[in-house]
C-alpha cells in the first residue's frame, strides 16, 4: 500500500451495476492512478441494523472481507472497555453517519497511487492538515471561466 | 452478515488529522467538558450499533466536585483567549455568562 486510502460511500435508491464504473477502475489502475482496493455494498433496515449484500457481477469473488473487516465488524461486539480520550482526540465517523436507515449503499476503498509521493512531500515539508474538501459544480464551473479567460 | 460498523478516525489525504486552528470540534470540546463519561453503548438501535454517547448528566446530578468560584472561571477564560482556544467575542460571551 502505497497512497492514501480514500473511503468512498454511494447511495442507491436501487444498486443496478452495468459494469461502467468497475471498466472506469480498471482504466484507472491500468493508468496509475487509483486502485479499487475493495468494495462492498450494504443494506441499512428500517431499524438500523447493517446487512452486507452480494457483489454485482464482474467483481472479484473475495471482494467485501477487507472493506467489512475495516469498517466494521462482523458481529455484535462485546462490550468493550474503550477510553474516553481515545474516542474524543480526533474527529471519528462510521459508516452509520453516512448511510441513511432504509437505504443501500456501495462502499469503495480506493488507494489513489497517484498521490503517495504527494502526500509524503508534504508530510516532509512540514505541511499541517487545514482542510480538504471539493469545488462545488458551480465553482467548477467558476473556475473553468476563469482559467479560459486567462487563456483567450 | 450482519456489520457493526466501527467509528474510524477521519483523516486527509496526508494521513493527518484537520487542524482546527487551535479550536476544539464539537466533539473534543464535549469530551474535554465529560472526561469522566462511561463507554459510549454500541448497540444504540438509532445509529446501528455505532457508538453513542452517554447522555449529558442532568444538571440535578450531585458531584463531589468542588464548584470554582468566579475568579478562578474568569481565570480559566483568560487563559483560553490569551492561548487562543476562544476568540474576544466569545470570551465576552462567556464572561458575561459567568457573572451573572
Amino acid at each position: 500500500m502505497t497512497g492514501p486510502v480514500q473511503v468512498l460511500v454511494v447511495g442507491f435508491d436501487r444498486p443496478t451495476f452495468s459494469g461502467e464504473v468497475l471498466a472506469e477502475f480498471t482504466r484507472l489502475r491500468e493508468a496509475g492512478i487509483v486502485r479499487l482496493v475493495d468494495l462492498l455494498v450494504v443494506s441499512r433496515t428500517d431499524d438500523g441494523a447493517f446487512e452486507t449484500l452480494g457483489l454485482p457481477e464482474g467483481v472479484e469473488a473475495d471482494f467485501g472481507d477487507l472493506a467489512a473487516s475495516v469498517l466494521g465488524q462482523p458481529e455484535e461486539p462485546a462490550e468493550v472497555e474503550v477510553e474516553a480520550a481515545d474516542i474524543d482526540s480526533a474527529e471519528t465517523w462510521s459508516l452509520a453517519d453516512a448511510i441513511p436507515v432504509g437505504s443501500t449503499a456501495a462502499v469503495a476503498l480506493i488507494e489513489h497511487t497517484w498521490a503517495a509521493g504527494l502526500s509524503a512531500a508534504i508530510q516532509r515539508a512540514g505541511g499541517t492538515l487545514l482542510e480538504e474538501t471539493w469545488l462545488a459544480s458551480e465553482d467548477r464551473e467558476l473556475l473553468e471561466a476563469l482559467i479560459a479567460e486567462r487563456q483567450t | 452478515m450482519l456489520l457493526v460498523p466501527r467509528q474510524l478516525q477521519r483523516v486527509g489525504m496526508t494521513g493527518a488529522v484537520p487542524y482546527y486552528g487551535g479550536r476544539f470540534t464539537p466533539a473534543q470540546a464535549y469530551g474535554a467538558s465529560h472526561p469522566t463519561a462511561p463507554p459510549p453503548s454500541f448497540a444504540d438501535p438509532m445509529t446501528g450499533g455505532a457508538f453513542v454517547r452517554a447522555p449529558v448528566p442532568s444538571q440535578s446530578v450531585a458531584s463531589d466536585a468542588p464548584v470554582p468560584s468566579q475568579a478562578d472561571t474568569e481565570a480559566a477564560l483568560q487563559q483560553l483567549l490569551n492561548t487562543g482556544v476562544i476568540s474576544q467575542v466569545e470570551y465576552q460571551e462567556l464572561r458575561a455568562r459567568v457573572a451573572q
